[in-house]
């Protein structure tokens, strides 16, 4: 077997959409030249190191910078003190701000972490120093550790989460069988491996940024704002992202200080967090618990509902995980009621983790599921095929798609579930305990415009530019095979340029809408492209196929006369015939999404036009079904994991071997969360103590078994323009709960805190 | 197998710019790069990665965390896999660096172990790529690529936090079969 050597697999299409060729961008990431923000040379540069809090709450009364800046090397170091405000930026949802100012350093501490001052010098290796030498008075103040502590209270309602449908009291008093238990997840960071970072340059008034960046139009946007100049000022670039799970995508406040440094010393400025920095310079997701009471008959059937759900946010900022979000959407119940409370703590306000919402959902109510199961004595397969529902019972619309009995039968039939004695501990390995567990999960469809340029050159090939971004998701491949269909080109003819500020919009590449919106907007603007070509090839007076048709096809970069009434035509010869250099197309798709030509700014630069998975006719979500099979130590309350099959609908998949790559992707993060993640606070002093990645512990190769993935799915004609539906966050929805009910099977112990540690297990 | 020249890798490089007004003794080093001799004015306090990243622009191998626990500044010192972020670059001095720029042939030839990445998709981000892939050069070579569960324990200091574990096990399996001699020595 040669190492280059990749064979075609069922359902290959080439190098068109659906097929399987690897990444476009492969070659430059393992030769190492894959240019990342951080590696970007850039003339003059200055090192900045940030210097943070190490109190919870109240304030800095001052500090003091003579040693810091007598230190060989400095430059310039900011403090609360001697930096001026800047314009506070509207929200990424497009709200104006409660202030006019907006200070980066702040003398008021609301949690340890917070950034209160920025050294810079002429080495990276001199700023380090320097940063430890400022002296810092604070004055202290109480505070709120975590919101477990007796003092958080019960925080306040999120009336927009509310749901009361039918009457669940009732339904759950009169139930034959009833289920009541308590669910909690621990605050869990993103952890991209690249951490976050800038190296920001003024020109003028122009500002160019090197930063990691899942949203460009809407971090430039924001940088303009602080800052009091126009968005064209603002040049964001970030061809690479080095992983960002929902984290890098709004601009954050050590951008917000470098920048300012940059600006104020007339010098390009790097700043990249410490890895600790990067537990407390932006949140992760919330802390979480949920309380699920369960109703069924003696069948099954479900018939009621009731959960309350809390969560916490910062002492300064909101930030909400819908906490319903799986709930009210995977079953058939007639009786429904949810709440949520939020509660603020000192923390940074916490963020988007991969499926906000729909993941913590999901944790609990997979697992009250399976514990229904035991208490009806019914397989948890079963039960839950019997509650699926025909149409979203939360808002009465019909599916786009939902192939969720059609991913239980492929991986129950691949997993061999039908083998499975239901007896927690019966099955055995020599001392080992198996445990197979299985759970459903659900990542709804998303859409926003998208824009993008495609431009046919006189060699025949085709460039698409678009300022999206590819953090792994594949998107520079699957935009290069959504033009390689249209022109009928092999993957090699097509280069594509993202992720750059300047190039035609997109918005945020979260909420996995990416792929179904820009392969949507590169296909509407490669097929205009198209007709123009054709268009001159018909009636350009100097072009050889002039009137020899009604109409042209277009195939392996040729022009083709439907009855072949002349000679195939490379695009290449036309061009030249016609003096042309390039023929191109810039097309968005405002219009689909019912946006105007005046809404194009707001409509990249903030989420305020994204539309809800129910906006239209129909409910569009993906589905996928998890099964599981781990071996615990009950003498050691060890959990190994020795395989798992996901069976998927994503709608049509553009790339099977990038989907599946990301599914697996999601899978490895959920077994983090469910045996490994979790930040610990020290409740003594608010801090989280393992901000590091020998503490926070990530899943390594000798955690990870063996993975199958299968694609149950169908093009989806109502999720996107090309029948897909989101992936991204998919496959990490479920996979916990799978895992903590396959310890249940193995152990007849329901953990329903995560992580499941050996504590819990022994 | 010493390291190999990079095409573009200039004989030698002049020394990178002395840092302004540093009483810390800022002093030219020489290191032996994927078969170049590189002079750059280091710190003795200056790590083996930031050398490379800062100062010789050498930027394909990352840093993930500086501490020590991520792997995705692993480099080859004389051949064997270190942390560039727990070298200091003075400790690097007289040995054979090889780094991800170096991996591939002076044609642009992939080595075997890059060529499986990208056949198996081996990673998404990439960002640790590097990293992993100058770790599973070594396990094979180390004779650590025997099976599935050697190749996981053996490449376990090497985080992806894009989870694109399951690949590069059959990214190194893959590249342990087209290097048989490597694998066996
Ligand atoms: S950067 Fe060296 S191990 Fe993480
Ligand atoms: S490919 Fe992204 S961290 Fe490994």
């Amino acid at each position: 077997m040669s190492p280059l050597d990749i064979s075609p697999q069922r359902g290959d299409a080439g190098d068109g959409i659906g097929g399987r060729p690897p990444r476009i961008d492969g070659l430059a990431k393992i030769r190492g030249e894959a240019a990342y923000a951080m590696d970007q040379p850039v003339e003059g540069l200055a090192h900045a190191v940030l210097v943070t809090a190490t109190i919870a709450a109240g304030w800095v009364r001052g500090i003091d910078r003579t040693a810091a800046e007598a230190a060989p090397g400095v430059l310039l170091v900011l403090t609360p003190g001697n930096t001026p405000p800047l314009h506070a930026a509207s929200t990424w949802t497009g709200e104006a701000p409660p202030t006019s100012e907006y200070r980066p350093l702040e003398p008021e501490i609301r949690h340890v972490g917070q950034q209160i001052a920025l050294v810079v010098a002429e080495s990276l290796e001199q700023a380090t120093e320097a940063a430890t030498l400022l002296r810092v008075d604070y004055e202290a103040a109480p505070f709120l550790a975590d919101f477990t502590v007796p003092d958080a209270g019960e925080g306040q309602d999120l009336p927009p989460l509310t749901i009361e449908r039918g009457d669940a009291d009732t339904a759950l008093a009169s139930a034959d069988i009833r289920i009541s238990a308590e669910y909690g997840t621990p605050r869990e960071y993103n952890v991209p491996i690249e951490p976050h970072g800038l190296t920001a340059r003024w020109d003028g008034d122009a500002l160019t940024l090197w930063e990691p960046s899942q949203w460009l139009d809407g971090m430039a946007r924001n940088y303009a704002e602080w800052f009091g100049i126009g968005f064209e000022q603002v040049r964001l670039i970030s061809p690479y992202i080095g992983g960002g799970f929902g984290s890098k995508a709004l601009a954050l406040p050590h951008g917000a200080i470098a920048a300012q440094a940059a600006r104020m010393l007339g010098r390009p400025v790097k700043l990249v967090l410490t890895r600790p920095q990067t537990f407390t310079a932006f949140g992760g997701r919330a802390a979480t618990r949920q309380l699920l009471e369960l109703g069924a008959d003696a069948d099954g059937h479900l018939l009621a509902i009731r959960h309350r759900g809390w969560q916490e946010t910062s002492r300064n900022g909101l930030w909400v995980e819908p906490l319903n979000a799986a709930t009210a959407l995977m079953y058939e119940v007639p009786h429904l009621s949810s709440r949520q409370r939020v509660v603020p703590v000192n923390t940074v306000t916490p963020s988007a983790k991969r499926a906000p919402g729909e993941n913590p959902s999901a944790f609990a109510l997979e697992c009250a599921m399976d514990e229904l199961a035991y208490a009806l004595g019914q397989d948890p397969l079963a039960l839950r095929l019997r509650n699926e529902p025909g149409r979203d019972p939360h808002s009465g619309k019909l599916w786009s798609s939902r192939r969720m009995r059609e991913a239980y039968a492929a991986g129950a039939d691949s997993f061999g579930w039908a083998r499975r004695n239901p007896t927690p501990g019966a099955m055995r390995d020599g001392p080992l305990r198996l445990g197979w567990g299985m759970a459903a999960g659900t990542y709804p469809v998303r859409r926003s415009a998208g824009e993008a340029m495609v431009r046919i050159l006189a060699d025949g090939g085709v460039e698409v530019a678009s300022s999206t971004s590819d953090m792994g998701t594949g998107a520079y491949t699957i935009l290069a095979q959504t033009a390689a269909s249209v022109f009928g080109l092999p993957l090699a003819r097509v280069r594509v340029t993202l992720g750059d500020s300047t190039l035609p919009r997109a918005p945020v590449s979260g909420g996995s809408q990416m792929a179904g919106l820009m392969t949507g907007a590169v296909d509407k603007a490669a097929r205009a492209a198209r007709e123009e070509l054709i268009g001159l090839a018909l009636n350009d007076p100097r072009s050889p196929l002039r009137g020899v048709a009604n109409t042209l096809a277009v195939a392996e970069g040729r022009l083709i006369a439907p009855r072949g009434e002349a000679p195939p035509l490379p695009i290449a010869e036309l061009l030249t015939a016609i003096g042309r250099d390039r023929v191109e197309a810039l097309r968005d798709t405002l219009a689909e999404n019912g946006l105007k030509p005046e809404d194009r700014y707001r409509a990249f630069t903030t989420v305020s036009t994204m539309r809800a998975p129910t906006d239209g006719e129909y409910s569009m979500h993906s589905w996928c079904a998890h099964f599981v099979e781990l071996a615990v130590d009950e003498a050691l309350g060890s959990v190994r994991l020795r395989r798992i099959v996901t069976a998927f609908d994503a709608g049509l998949l553009y790339n099977p071997r990038l989907a599946e790559s990301q599914i697996k992707g999601g899978i490895v993060m959920g077994i983090g969360q469910a045996l490994l993640e979790g930040g610990i606070v020290d409740r003594r002093h608010a801090r989280v103590l393992n901000n590091n990645l020998a503490d926070y512990l990530l899943p390594t190769h000798a955690d990870i078994p063996p993975i199958e993935v299968i694609s149950v799915g169908e093009p989806d004609p109502h999720a996107s323009a090309l029948g897909g539906k989101g992936v991204g966050e998919l496959g990490i929805v479920g996979l916990a709960a799978a895992i903590a009910n396959a310890v249940f099977h193995a152990t007849g112990k329901r953990v329903r805190d995560l992580p499941i540690t050996l504590a819990d297990l022994c | 197998m010493p390291p190999t020249a990079h095409a573009a890798a200039p004989a030698a490089a002049p020394p990178a710019a002395l840092p302004q007004g540093s009483p810390v003794p800022n002093r030219p080093i020489t290191l032996f790069i994927n078969g170049h001799d590189h002079v750059v004015m280091v710190e003795d306090r200056t790590t083996l990665l930031d050398a490379l990243r800062e100062r010789l622009h050498l930027t394909g191998t990352k840093k993930g965390c500086d501490q020590g626990q991520c792997g995705a500044c692993t480099v080859h010192l004389d051949g064997q896999r270190v942390l560039a972020c727990l070298t200091l670059a003075r400790q690097a001095e007289g040995s054979a660096i090889a780094t991800i720029e170096g991996l591939a042939g002076a044609d642009g030839t992939l080595h075997a172990v890059q060529a499986a990445f990208l056949a198996e998709d081996a990673f998404q981000c990439g960002f640790c790529t590097p990293g992993q892939i100058m770790s599973a050069v070594a396990c094979i070579r180390e004779g650590h690529a025997g099976s599935e569960a050697e190749i996981r324990e053996y490449m376990s200091g090497n985080l992806c936090r894009c989870g694109a574990y399951p690949h590069i096990v059959a990214a190194v399996q893959r590249a342990a079969a087209a290097l048989p001699s490597e694998a066996s020595s």
